[in-house]
């Protein structure tokens, strides 16, 4: 199968920073869980995560994302979101996810909300 | 002839999903402060659907359930509830969530599954029509349940015909004016509804046909798994009638194998079983007959079983080319084609309704009903260019993607949220008008 996800992470002090590129889905999250348990792994308290070139998300996503909140939380951090596309922005919406996980226009103001 | 061996295990299956309700319910246990936020926090719909659900084997049974499983898989604090229609000499072992039985041909048990659902913890109820369905001539029974049912519900409608008798007409008309809102899955569908059938546009909308979520993947490498590794594979699947227009395709056959003699169409699929019921065999023994007398038993394969997803999804990725060589023109759905988009497949196809919408813009080639010339030019065409079979793929499966399951359910989910707002909305004008009045 070919890998539909690029991820990206960069460290910032104790924030994590994952910019997503593709789909986020049942054949790509499990990679993402990956990645997010190495970077806390790697001592960051808080994780971003950027959503902005990133086409669809599923439920499997979704489940990703909670898993990596669960783990921050664990530490008494935080997981925010960046930039979300109106088709992935819709299911925050529909679900109700989006008072869960606060989604913030640019990395900039999702770090500084960190702090 | 040749039958199809039972296919290797491949790794082209749709991976099992660790998905959002499966967190949830580990949080449970695990972190219950998190699973207090997300169940205060996430919205919770509780939808009820109604239709024919599997074990039957029918397309509306498939469909019924892809909608349900997609839509809880983003709803976990929910229950969804399925009021199944069956046979009444059927036995049917469903799944635990198929919590009331509707009797096809039992007039009172349309009004009883009404009643059910009104005393139910559902809040929306979706139903699936499709006239052969349910009960009563043209399946009218269906209105019954609409005129006593006191929960907003929403329609599929998954035939519009373009010509239809006054009865079917009428029941159609009656649907959408019982329901918040019907869906259509294209958007001739809309088109044919609001010119031939006169219903209120507002109560209209176009979600398209869910397809599996399967990312592209070498054809190659599924072939040899299916040790057909240097085959052309031409493949059609479904539940077999005589209005798939299958001879059509074994008539293209010889044209086809002068040219490339490797090529191999599969039928994939048993006789549909209301088919088998009234004529048995009868149309797969006539198909069997033409492939001897053409002289093509090696170049066309039989598979008459009902597949798994997972082995349609393999054959589906090993095809070249995939045919519907459907002869109603008047057709506005179809499972098979939509799949076939979802794997990105390069496509022929008669020009029926559905058909000519979503191969429309370059996602595949029309051909004329009913002739075996026009099918064998059109998949020699994609056989002879791979530039354009590439380009048909990527067409396809860019369109593929966005009706993706998971998307398609946020369609679903969507839908519900804005007919259970404006019923809402409804609700609290009625009553503040009331209270001004006093």
């Amino acid at each position: 199968m070919e890998m539909d996800l690029d991820v990206d992470v960069t460290m910032d002090g104790d924030v994590g920073i994952i910019r997503l590129s593709g789909e986020l889905d049942a054949y790509t999250s499990g990679h993402f869980r990956e990645v997010m348990i190495n970077t806390i792994e790697k001592g960051c308290k808080h994780l971003v995560v950027s959503l902005a070139n990133v086409e669809y998300i599923d439920s499997s996503g979704l489940g990703a994302l909670v898993g990596g909140l669960k783990r921050v939380s664990e530490r008494n951090g935080r997981l925010v979101l960046v930039g979300a596309r109106p088709q992935v922005r819709k299911v925050f919406e529909i679900t109700g996810l989006e008072r869960v996980f606060p989604i913030y226009r640019t990395e900039s103001e999702a770090a500084e909300s960190l702090k | 002839m040749a039958k199809i061996e039972k296919t290797k295990e491949l790794d082209v299956s749709i991976p099992e999903e660790f998905a959002l309700r499966d967190e949830v319910r580990f949080l449970k246990s695990e972190d219950v402060k998190l699973f207090r936020l997300l169940r205060e926090s996430m919205n919770r719909i509780e939808p009820a659907y109604v239709a024919t659900y599997p074990p039957s084997e029918c397309g509306i049974a498939t469909f019924t359930r892809d909608v349900v499983t997609s839509v809880a898989k983003y709803m976990p604090f929910s229950k969804p509830i399925v009021v199944a229609v069956r046979r009444e000499h059927e036995i049917e072992p469903y799944e635990r969530i198929v919590r009331f039985q509707i009797y096809k041909e039992q007039r009172e048990s349309y009004l009883e599954a009404a009643r059910f659902l009104n005393n139910s913890h559902a809040d929306i109820v979706s139903v699936q029509h499709e006239y052969g369905i349910y009960g009563g001539p043209d399946g009218e029974y269906i209105l019954d349940f609409l005129e006593a049912l006191e929960k907003p519900v929403v329609a599929t409608l998954h035939t519009v015909l373009q010509n239809p008798s006054p009865n079917q007409k009428r029941i159609v008309q009656e649907i959408v004016r019982l329901c918040d809102v019907s869906i259509v899955m294209v958007r001739v569908g809309r088109k044919i509804l609001l010119d031939v059938y006169g219903v209120d546009s507002q109560k209209v909308t176009v979600i398209p046909h869910g397809v599996p979520n399967v990312h592209r993947v070498s054809a190659a490498r599924v072939k040899r798994a299916l040790g057909m590794a240097d085959n052309s594979i031409i493949s059609t699947f479904g539940l077999i009638n005589r209005g798939k227009g299958i001879e059509y395709v074994i008539q293209a056959m010889p044209k086809i194998i002068k040219k490339h003699p490797n090529a191999v169409y599969l039928v994939l699929g048993e006789t549909h079983p209301g088919v088998r019921k009234y004529e048995g065999e009868a149309y797969r023994n006539m198909l069997t007959e033409l492939v001897a007398r053409l002289g093509v038993e090696k170049h066309v394969r039989f598979n008459n079983r009902f597949l798994s997803l997972d082995e349609l999804v393999r054959y589906l990725c090993a095809t070249d080319v995939y045919v519907t060589p459907y002869l109603n023109k008047d057709q506005i759905t179809s499972g098979t084609l939509a799949y076939a988009l979802g794997c990105g497949k390069a496509i022929v196809s008669t020009p029926y309704l559905y058909a000519e919408e979503v191969l429309a813009d370059g996602r595949g080639l029309l051909v004329d009903f009913a002739s075996p010339d026009s099918i064998a030019d059109a998949i020699i065409r994609i056989l002879d260019d791979p530039d354009l079979k590439e380009s048909l793929e990527a067409a396809a499966y860019r369109y593929g993607r966005r009706a993706a399951w998971f998307n398609v359910a946020v369609d679903y989910l969507g839908l519900f949220h804005r007919v259970l707002n404006r019923r809402r909305l409804a609700k609290e004008l009625a009553e503040s008008a009331q209270s001004a009045s006093k």
